[in-house]
């Protein structure tokens, strides 16, 4: 469906598709040459976070009985801070960590969902290098300096030689244990989010586009029916990605507490 | 054209397309300007949840504790009071009941003191009106006594009189006939 509506100069009379020159025109702005539509649905997946944020929570401080979307705010925000940040950090620090992992909890949340929102259908999370990557890195720079601000050197120390193992396998475990701690960890967090919300977004793509291709294809009754069932298909994938969507955002956010705690409670 | 060729046509297309941004290129940045928006975005939301939400959120909750705590308070106070009331009023009640038996008790003894208070008076009276009757009585009978006497005295001197002839001194008769009686009475 994006392939068919990116090109402006596509003739559908006589294409059944239209495929652009790059795949870099499919987030083009028409608007504005210099911002992207990449750029623009991060804009406002920040302009959404922060106003569900000020309608659910800032103005609804001076309530004691929040409203129906309060609340649901309410209990998400709780939720992040309750399970994620005291409950895996612990009570003191976790509360120092809470803001960092309700932004990430939140921003992942809402570009993941831009996957299913119509009119939009691109979840911003897709594009590796700016939401996946930089709070990959963000995380890691954090559990890295928590780290060394709770345990000093003892931190490296211990990644590298293992308390509690065989000396005969320290060293393998150690280099195991470095190089998952500092490479793997920040390259799976990013990996994972944007390998989970690219398939997804192609999976979509393709079921539904080929349900269009299939209905809107000359030649026949018979292309009809396949054109249902790969909508149907699509559909049920549709709500399925609503799930992945919500999913990806918690373990994101899981994931750098879960870092966050193993970096200030080594004895975990 | 076979029932597939629409989607074969398309999956040329998008490989044709796909030429050009492909492999380790996907997850290598290409605009700059994406990532430094990224950057914007989440430290503005970041900056919007530590100076802003956050902070709301704790003055809500701590809000909420603080009223729930004196809604609690004043629950419980309220509790208590109502606990003293009831524990008032029970003892009120169990004051009156205690009371009214204690009325109760009193206009009983009471009723009975009267009773018998009444009856000995009842006693009383009726023992006095014997008395006084007896008294009464004697009293007849002494002046019967006497009557009869001087009927008799009188009688017997007239019979005396009629019979003897001669007219005796009144007083001397009189004493003669006392005598007489008196013998009679210590005779009997």
């Amino acid at each position: 469906m994006e392939l068919i509506l990116a090109s402006g100069e596509c003739n559908t009379a006589d294409e059944i598709i239209c495929v652009p020159e790059s795949v870099n025109e499919l987030f083009e702005n028409p608007f504005f040459h210099g911002v992207n539509r990449t750029m623009v649905l991060t804009g406002l997946v920040a302009v959404i976070v922060i106003g569900l944020l000020y309608f659910g929570i800032v103005r609804n401080k001076k309530r004691l009985v929040p409203s129906k979307f309060g609340a649901a705010i309410e209990s998400l925000v709780l939720f992040v801070r309750d399970e994620i940040a005291v409950g895996i950090i612990g009570p003191e620090l976790g509360l120092r960590y809470f803001p960092w992992l309700l932004s990430i909890f939140m921003f992942v949340l809402v570009g993941n969902l831009f996957e299913v929102m119509p009119l939009i259908n691109f979840p911003v999370t897709a594009r590796m290098w700016v939401i996946p990557a930089v709070l990959s890195l963000l995380t890691w720079v954090i559990f890295v300096v928590s780290g060394f601000k709770e345990q000093g050197f003892t931190y490296v120390k211990d990644i590298a030689w293992p308390p509690g193992v065989p000396v005969a396998l320290k060293p393998l475990v150690g280099i195991i244990e470095l190089v998952s701690t500092f490479l793997v960890r920040p390259f799976s967090l990013a990996v994972r989010l944007f390998a989970n919300l690219v398939a997804g977004h192609v999976m979509l793509t393709l079921l539904l586009v080929s349900g269009w291709i299939f209905i809107s294809a000359q030649g026949g009754l018979a292309k009809i029916p396949i054109g249902v069932g790969w909508l149907v298909v699509g559909l049920g994938i549709y709500a399925f990605e609503i799930i992945v969507a919500i999913l990806q955002a918690y373990i994101f956010t899981l994931l750098s507490a879960v870092y966050v705690q193993t970096a200030v409670h080594p004895e975990h | 054209m076979n029932l597939y060729s629409p989607l074969l046509l398309a999956a040329e297309d998008a490989e044709h397309a796909a030429d050009e941004t492909s492999g380790i290129d996907l997850l290598l940045p290409r605009d700059v300007n994406e990532i430094i928006v990224g950057i914007i975005a989440f430290v503005v939301v970041f900056g919007f949840i530590w100076k802003v939400a956050g902070p709301a959120l704790n003055e809500m909750l701590e809000n909420r504790q603080k009223v729930i705590k004196a809604d609690l308070e004043a629950a419980q106070a309220e509790k208590a009071q109502a606990a003293s009331l009831k524990e008032d009023y029970a003892s009120r009640l169990s004051g009156a009941r205690e009371e009214a038996t204690r009325i109760v008790e009193d206009a009983r003894q009471a009723g009975e003191s009267a009773r018998a208070d009444i009856v000995d008076r009842a006693e009383t009276e009726a023992e006095e009106i014997k008395v006084r009757a007896q008294q009464e009585l004697e009293s007849e009978r002494e002046r019967a006594m006497t009557s009869m006497r001087r009927e008799v005295a009188g009688l017997s001197i007239d019979v005396a009189e009629k019979l003897v002839g001669q007219n005796l001194d009144r007083d001397a008769q009189q004493g003669l006939v006392d005598q007489f009686i008196d013998e009679l009475g210590s005779e009997g």
